[in-house]
């Protein structure tokens, strides 16, 4: 029988991967766990070992090409195989027993396959038992005959024109004990021609058919392409149930993620786990570089006006809080998207949705990481109102105490770093959303006012676009909106 | 003698009061059960037992009424002794009352009949019950409580029992046929006693405020049931509601809402079978500040733990559905919780329903509508009776076998049986959706022929599409 090799799912995120060394050529011998070829994941490069048994037959996807997961790249074949299907069946005698012993996953083949009709039904009328197991318990006869580590003779039977021709002595029926694949069961009357010392030394492997677990949780597993003898089962008696294998596989995810940051192997550091918020961090703004093709727009804002306003509101002491900058510049900001609207929305597969709400979200720099409360219908907010609400969200974060509806459903988001003084920078856009503000400090600078050469205070602010769904002239033509609201910030007050 | 401090007060001996202070005794707890009433709660008394006592009596009825038609076996004048049909029904209710009570003995667990009440998180008030002996002291001290007290009977506001007008209490020791009844409420008990007063001659109604029978159930199951009823004769009023009754010429006359139009229908009795309160009033709860939700269920959580934490709940007084089986389930639970040897936490959707009139109906896990409004893809695989042989040989082909499987692995979601005998054969599919069954196993394992059963595994084929004889 042969297997195909598929592109394996590497990362939680990969949807497709390049070949860039193959370790194995054809005609060479795979043990399970080796090194098939070196793999370029969205996220690193990975070497990528092999599930199975057998001979490198054919490699399909050649070095340098990408190809999607669950893709064939590489084919194998058992050792041996083409005897297997000519075996003559019971007529071959058992003294010939196998002796190496096939190295036992509990997956049937990495690949999302659906097992062959004819397996399938022998699975329900066999029992779990068999079900799990890669090698079809089988005969002495027909294994004797095939004389070979192929590790799933359930070919033999389907070849042998559906009847199962070793079925004679199958160790169920037979009432021996063990229906283990490797662990060879006799037939009552050749019993001595297989307890030979030879044989009974055998080591064991690992046999996943007496992994204790779920039709559903085996089903899944196979489909997923993982051994189920490696997950801790928690129903009753250790047996792993399908919620298990979810678990299982999160883990997994966040395993192989703190594989990727982790330093490089002889470098010399101390490495840290990351904190929950820190993964989530990474995993969404990794997420969002390599989904979101990103492209910005800077332009310099006259903040003279603002700073007089800001004054001015301080002084006759309108609001119950004194109006910040920010607070401005988040107004300026609901009134230029309540006007470019695709710039308040997210693209989702093959489309985008425009939301009817302005909810802006602030980044706010907390021990290692960051969070984004956000206010929400902005549109409908006048400024003190949104004063007011930012006030709170601060004061809550001084405190600690969000409520869900605080850091979730923003739909655009400011990051602001004019406090640290910075000059320039631009952010990244936090997925599903379509841009992101990025908000410089307000600086004194020479500037140009009726052909005049002045001091004046300037603030660059910077907007981050999702290039599927917004191009440059609407990202330009979004900020120049907020520069004119900015430059003249009467309007902000109506 | 010093008050003893028990390490658990089971408040209610029902199907999840005693079966968890078993569980308790054998996990080497010292258990006292509170009962006001009798061991073995409602369902052993008031409810399930002699209630299919009663549908055993109405089945042997509907089999001699059409034997002669059916199997050309005549039998002559058919004469009904009702009153023994009632007695039989309390012998049965009565045998297995006194089993709770053997069981509570042979595991050494304190007895004590009063009402028991919350005083303190470790303390039941126990206040003496009229007619029967005044307990010993007047609280019992224990490191944790279970209150187990189950549900009553509803009614109308403004409505007594009484003069032909019951609920399915009153109606299991009405030792009389009507000759005609009405039902309000197309659920699981009156539905039964529908069919109950239908063998035996009573001319039935039966008025359901919603537009199906069962709500909530299987639309399918419910029109298949519908039809079975309207077949033996009874007339099925579905999105009536009730407004009132009134006793005018030694009938009960009841005035019933139609999207607006009052409509007006007579019998000779009432069944009111508008579904069961949870037990949660006058048991002190506010002292130790448990919280209560809608419609007055005790609020848990993953571990049937009360916001007071020493004090636990289970059955029908803390949730849905009201049934004898999932108190017992969750009482077991509880319990193994509290011993430290269980996982919180409890499917529901493993606990199957069972209507026991003919044709039995019978479901666990999800139909097709629900599994969909929760947003998971299926397949579903049904087979009629009619396609079995078994239920051709014996003449019962009403029904069919429905299961719903996920698209992706088979996993059985859910399973609705009407039929001949389904509350037997729904048990398979309760196994299998525990053990986190698929289609193939259910389908490829071999079902005895001719049975009923090979139905569900034609059904499980089906799932699939590959159904042999349908």
């Amino acid at each position: 029988m042969s297997s195909e090799i598929v592109m394996p799912k590497l990362s939680d995120t990969m949807e497709e991967g390049k070949i860039i060394r193959w370790l194995k050529h054809p005609g060479d011998q795979i043990h399970h766990g080796d090194a098939l070829a070196e793999v370029e994941t969205d996220k690193a490069d990975m070497v990528m070992e092999s599930f199975e048994e057998g001979i490198l037959a054919e490699i399909r996807l050649k070095e340098g090409e990408s190809a999607h997961v669950g893709a064939t790249i590489a084919v194998l074949r058992a050792a041996g195989e083409g005897v297997a299907s000519s075996a003559p069946g019971p007529a071959a005698e058992a003294g010939a027993v196998k002796v190496e012993a096939p190295k036992v996953t509990a997956v049937r083949s990495p690949e999302r396959v659906t097992p062959l009709r004819g397996a399938k039904r022998r699975r329900g009328s066999n029992g779990s038992e068999a079900e799990e197991s890669p090698a079809e318990p089988s005969s002495v006869a027909a294994r004797g005959s095939a004389e070979v580590a192929d590790a799933n003779l359930a070919e033999v039977d389907e070849e042998a024109g559906g009847f199962p021709v070793s079925r004679d002595f199958h160790p169920a029926l037979s009432g021996h004990p063990s229906a283990a694949p490797t662990a060879i069961a006799a037939p009552p009357e050749r019993a001595i021609a297989v307890t030979t010392p030879h044989e009974s030394h055998l080591p064991l492997p690992p046999d996943p058919a007496k992994v204790r677990s779920s039709p559903l949780a085996r089903r899944a597993a196979e489909e997923a392409g993982i051994d189920l003898s490696q997950i801790r089962g928690t129903g009753p008696d250790g047996r792993v149930t399908k919620r298990d294998l979810d678990n299982f596989i999160r883990e997994q995810q966040l395993f192989r993620f703190r594989r990727l940051v982790a330093p490089r192997e002889g470098l010399p550091g101390t490495r840290e786990e990351l904190s929950k918020m820190r993964k989530t961090i990474a995993l969404r703004m990794a997420q969002s570089k390599r989904e979101i093709p990103h492209f910005y727009v800077t332009i310099e804002v006259d903040m003279e006006e603002v700073v007089k306003l800001k004054k001015s509101l301080e002084v006759t002491e309108l609001f119950e809080e004194n109006v910040t900058y920010n607070d401005i510049i988040i107004k300026a900001t609901a009134l230029a998207l309540s006007r470019y609207t695709r710039m308040n929305a997210s693209y989702q597969d093959d489309g985008f949705v425009i939301y009817p709400n302005i909810n802006i979200g602030m980044a706010v720099a907390v021990e290692d990481g960051l969070i984004v409360p956000v206010i929400h219908e902005c549109e409908r907010k006048t400024l003190p109102e949104i004063s007011r609400a930012s006030h709170q969200l601060v004061a809550k974060a001084a405190r600690g105490g969000f409520s869900g509806d605080d850091l979730s459903g923003a739909t655009f988001t400011i990051s602001n770093m004019g406090m640290l003084g910075v000059e320039h920078f631009a952010a990244v856009i936090v997925p599903p959303q379509a841009a992101i503000l990025a908000v410089s400090a307000v600086k004194e600078k020479p500037v140009v006012r009726n052909g005049q050469l002045a001091v004046g205070k300037t603030m660059m602010i910077t907007v981050a676009c999702d290039h599927r769904i917004i191009d440059g002239v609407i990202g330009a033509r979004f900020v120049n909106e907020i520069k004119r609201f900015l430059e003249n910030p009467a309007s902000l007050l109506v | 003698m010093p008050n003893p401090r028990y390490d658990l007060a089971v408040i209610g001996s029902g199907p999840g009061g005693y079966v968890a202070a078993i569980r308790a005794s054998q996990l080497k707890m010292r258990v006292v059960v509170i009962e006001r009433d009798l061991p073995g709660g409602v369902c052993l008394n008031w409810g399930c037992i002699p209630s299919k006592s009663l549908l055993n009596s109405a089945e042997t009825m509907e089999a001699i009424r059409g034997a002669e038609q059916e199997h050309g076996i005549g039998v002559g004048e058919v004469r009904v002794d009702f009153k023994r049909v009632i007695a039989r029904s309390r012998a049965a209710a009565a045998t297995l009352s006194k089993g709770v009570s053997f069981l509570l003995r042979k595991n050494k667990i304190d007895y004590i009949e009063a009402l028991g009440a919350i005083a303190g998180p470790h303390t039941v008030a126990l206040t003496p019950v009229a007619g029967k002996p005044a307990p010993r002291a007047e609280a019992i001290e224990a490191e944790r409580i279970l209150i187990a007290t189950g549900s009553g009977e509803r009614l109308f506001p403004g409505m007594s029992v009484g003069d032909g007008v019951m609920t399915s209490r009153e109606a299991l020791l009405y030792d009389r046929v009507p000759a005609s009844v009405i039902i309000i409420g197309a659920g699981a008990i009156g539905l039964e006693f529908g069919y109950f007063y239908q063998a035996f001659g009573s001319k039935i109604t039966v008025v359901e405020l919603e537009k199906q029978m069962l709500p909530g159930f299987d639309e399918e199951v419910a029109e298949e049931l519908r039809k079975a009823f309207v077949k033996r004769g009874a007339t099925i009023m579905l999105g009536h509601g009730y407004k009132s009754m009134a006793r005018k010429n030694n009938e009960w006359t009841v005035t019933l809402d139609a999207a607006g139009a009052a409509k007006t229908i007579a019998a000779e009795a009432v069944l009111v079978a508008v579904g069961r309160a949870p037990i949660s009033r006058e048991l002190g709860l506010d002292r130790v500040g448990i919280e209560v939700e809608r419609g007055g269920y005790i609020k848990i959580d993953d571990s049937f733990r009360t916001t007071c934490p020493s004090i636990y709940a289970i059955g029908d007084v803390a949730r849905m559905p009201l049934l004898a089986h999932k108190a017992s389930a969750e009482g077991i639970a509880a319990v193994e919780i509290m011993a430290g040897v269980r996982e919180p936490g409890f499917d529901l959707l493993a606990v199957p329903g069972c209507i026991y009139c003919e044709p039995e109906v019978a479901t666990v896990g999800l139909s097709e509508t629900q599994a969909k409004a929760r947003g998971i893809e299926v397949k579903v695989g049904k087979i009629p009776f009619r396609a079995n042989g078994k239920a051709v040989a014996v003449n019962q082909t009403e029904g069919f076998v429905k299961i719903v499987a996920s698209k992706q692995y088979g996993e059985v979601i859910g399973c609705q049986i009407i039929g001949h005998r389904a509350t037997d054969l729904i048990s398979e599919v309760v196994l299998g959706k525990t053990l986190e069954t698929t289609t193939a196993e259910l389908g490829h394992s071999i079902h005895p022929h001719p049975t009923l059963s090979e139905a569900i595994m034609e059904a499980a084929l089906a799932a699939e599409g590959e159904a042999i004889n349908y």
